[in-house]
């Protein structure tokens, strides 16, 4: 196998090497390990660690798909590595966004103030799909809304990251972290234990103490379940593997009822009373009652029960309000407002097809510019312009005329690389970077998070519904 | 105009049901035109649990959950409602449609605003192409906006038949207009869908509306039916009723109970109910005018 001799990072900015060819400080011990196997030997690690995948049943499941449900999460075994300078800075922001996020919600459904004082468009929030109206005036347990959020950070050519989307709905991918993790220490172990990694292992257990946080005042020992749609959902195994490594229940719809006015679990001895959900399931589908009735997924009062105080969830209905692409356009007026700060990570620069302006350019340059629709996620619903062809942008035009308001763009960016294994070689493959953050008594970043790799020469999309992979991601201790 | 509406809705189940729970829009609203008298809900089998509560839109609902096993569920609303016309507004007289949009879209009094968010697709309501062409002949450029929907109304009337088989509580406006038949909900939803395609803010409104009996014949106790029609946002005037189902204005004889963006905003009964086995439905509705 050719090694890193041959390797160009081929004007991009790479995550390992740097432009002159040595490696970044961090990356030294693990590219002279690389260099100093025996030829085969990666190839041989690389086939070992997926083959420990299968067997620790690690899949997941795209939609349309014909070749069964499950497949193995496409992995590398080349980790990235993130400075602790870096860390500091990825840690910092995302803070400060999730806080400023937090009171963005709270406001929305309670006082509207950053709409009377003229920050956000009023008409932005009234026409987006995911404002829920269920929600006004309500106050969640804790006063907290987004729990549980993953934020895609890019980093662009010129080495900064920039946040490219928050997730505040129900964001997956943090088992497949932890499990990544597991496989690695196997696969380096001895660079890895040199390297001094900050350790990732600890999330279930923080996401534990959060839920048990959540529960009312009065209960002593919460009974707390995962709520699964169950094993046609993308994401079962994250569920499953939650709800085992935290030692709580896992729990479909049809599981749970309401009776009293408290939301109870169907069990062998008869009704057990459950303090709080960590759902898994999609505003629209929580409770038929509420939200779409064609739906048998939720639980039928769930809502009722929520809004009495008899039940806490996480994350709290109504979320998606602030993951909204085009109020994202926004978040760094949001941050500003609700915190006086000014945002720590930047926002890629975005194009607001509502506006008349905005939308005349993004119509006149869809060749360089990415659009999404603003409700839509895991890659769907988007045109990546410089990829399309002539025919795809023409369609694409014309969705965008009919509802303008649905749609945002951004320039394509120089998405960062990572060495890749590709065949017998090491090639620079594109990456995104998804940490989780967890919201209880206190806001907790994991230290590492999900990278996203797109596996195809070239190609900027990363999800995993999409045809992407994943890397472990090596967060360096301070001082290294 | 002092009306009785009595609305009942009762399941018979083949086999026990375990546990139902439901929501309902019964209670009609008091509004400008319409003083709430008096208004009753009555549940058999008791429920184990009723709450009663504001939604976003300013409507009454009730939530209610039956947890004894039971083969029977009756819902009945009776309400008494004094009801006036609204004060006339001429139609000509109304702003031109495109002036009503460019002040929706600057939203500067509180009322736009509110009215605002009854501007864009809701869950049943989707604007396609197809709505957006057929809305444009009602609507040349410059005509006053009033006008435009009632002459919109009148198409609708027109062009359309009136047939309970052809469809159901999901139909979609895109069905319908296709179609060209369908009941109250569904030529709501056509108009709301219309006046939407062009920027104007339409909501659905849900009651009943007396009938009058043929000449000469008796009225017949509980062929009334729930109704549903449309209004439309006018700045300056404010929110106007019509009925594309029978080309009317909304008057005297028709009871407000609730309104929202849609049909799924103010369904009357929706519910979800454990066991049971199959399912019988009776729906009797019945309006009198007293005194």
């Amino acid at each position: 196998m050719e090694t890193f001799a041959q390797y160009d990072v081929g004007g991009f900015y790479d995550e390992l090497i740097a432009a002159d060819g040595i490696p970044r400080p961090g990356a030294q011990l693990l590219v002279d390990k690389i260099e100093s196997l025996p030829p085969g030997d990666l190839a041989m690690r690389q086939r070992a660690a997926e083959r420990l995948l299968l067997k620790m049943g690690i899949t997941f499941n795209v939609y349309g798909g014909e070749e069964g449900t499950e497949k193995i999460f496409p992995f590398d075994i080349i980790p990235r590595i993130v400075p602790a300078t870096d860390w500091r800075q990825i840690e910092a922001g995302l803070k400060q966004r999730i806080f400023a996020l937090n009171e963005f919600l709270q406001d929305i459904y309670n006082d509207k103030k950053i709409l009377k004082d003229g920050v956000i468009p009023k008409d932005l929030i009234y026409s987006s799909r995911t404002y829920r109206r269920e929600c006004e005036g309500f106050t969640p347990p804790r006063r907290i809304w987004c729990h549980v959020t993953g934020t895609d950070l890019v980093r662009d050519g010129d080495g900064r990251f920039y946040v490219l989307e928050d997730n505040l709905r129900c964001p997956s991918g943090v088992s497949y972290v932890l499990e990544n993790r597991q496989v690695l220490k196997r696969t380096f172990p001895q660079v890895f234990e040199a390297s001094k990694v900050r350790p990732v292992d600890d999330y279930p257990s923080k996401l534990l103490e959060m839920l048990e946080y959540l529960a009312p005042d009065h209960v002593q020992a919460p009974t707390i379940g995962v709520l699964t749609p169950g094993i046609y959902n993308s994401a079962y195994f994250e569920h499953s593997f939650l709800s085992q490594q935290m030692g709580v229940e896992l729990v479909e719809g049809q599981d749970l009822v309401v009776n009293d006015g408290h939301v109870h679990m169907l069990t062998t001895k008869g009704l057990k009373r459950v303090d709080v959900l960590y759902r898994r399931i999609d505003d629209d589908f929580v409770d038929p009652l509420v939200f779409r009735p064609d739906s048998l997924l939720g639980v039928p009062g769930l809502i009722a029960a929520y809004k009495a105080g008899r039940i806490a969830m996480a994350n709290a209905p109504g979320t998606g309000i602030a993951d909204d692409k085009v109020v994202y356009a926004y978040v760094p007026q949001i941050i500003r407002y609700y915190t006086g700060e000014e945002p720590i990570l930047a926002n890629v620069p975005t194009y607001i097809c509502g506006d008349d302006e905005d939308r005349s350019y993004v119509l006149d340059h869809l060749d360089q510019l990415v659009v999404k629709a603003a409700n839509e996620s895991g890659g769907y619903g988007m045109l990546v312009g410089p990829h399309a062809t002539p025919e795809q942008r023409r369609a694409f035009a014309e969705k965008i005329k009919a509802e303008p308001r649905n749609y945002m763009a951004q320039p394509t960016l120089s998405l960062s690389r990572v060495p890749t294994i590709v065949g017998d070689r090491i090639e620079g493959r594109h990456v995104d970077l998804r940490p989780y953050v967890l919201f209880g008594r206190e806001i907790y970043v994991q230290p590492g998070g999900l990278t996203r790799v797109a596996l195809t020469r070239g190609s900027l999309v990363v999800n995993s519904s999409q045809g992407g992979g994943s890397k472990d991601t090596w967060v360096l201790e301070e001082g290294r | 105009m002092r009306l009785r509406v009595s609305h009942t809705t009762a399941y018979s189940y083949s086999a026990p049901a375990s546990l139902s729970q439901n929501e309902v829009y019964l209670t009609p609203r008091q509004t400008a035109t319409q003083q709430v008298l008096s208004s009753e809900l009555q549940l058999t089998p008791q429920p184990e649990y009723l709450h009663r509560r504001c939604d976003y839109f300013g409507n009454i609902a009730h939530v209610f959950m039956v947890q004894q096993g039971h083969r029977q569920l009756a819902v009945t609303a009776v309400s008494e409602v004094l009801t006036s016309a609204a004060p006339a507004v001429s139609p000509q007289a109304t702003l031109a449609w495109e002036q009503v949009v460019e002040r929706l879209g600057r939203h500067a009094a509180e009322d736009e605003l509110a009215a605002l968010q009854f501007s864009f697709a809701s869950p049943m309501v989707v604007v396609e192409e197809e709505v957006r062409a057929y809305a444009a002949r009602s609507f040349p450029s410059g005509r006053a906006v009033l006008a435009g929907a009632l002459d919109l109304m009148g198409r609708i009337y027109g062009e359309f038949s009136y047939d309970k088989t052809a469809s159901t509580v999901e139909t979609s406006v895109g069905e319908v207009l296709a179609s060209r038949r369908g009941v109250c909900q569904d030529f709501a939803h056509l108009a709301i869908a219309c006046l939407r395609s062009l920027g104007l803010a339409a909501r659905y409104v849900s009651g009943y509306l007396q009938t009058l009996p043929p000449p000469g014949r008796p009225r017949l106790v509980g062929a009334d039916a729930s109704h549903a029609w449309v209004a439309l946002y006018v700045p300056d005037v404010g929110w106007v009723d019509f009925d594309p189902t029978n080309n009317m204005p909304v008057g005297e004889s028709h009871i407000t109970v609730a309104w929202g963006r849609d049909y799924s905003d103010v369904a009357p009964v929706k519910g979800v109910v454990m066991g049971g086995g199959t399912h019988t439905l009776e729906v009797r509705v019945d309006v009198v005018q007293l005194g």
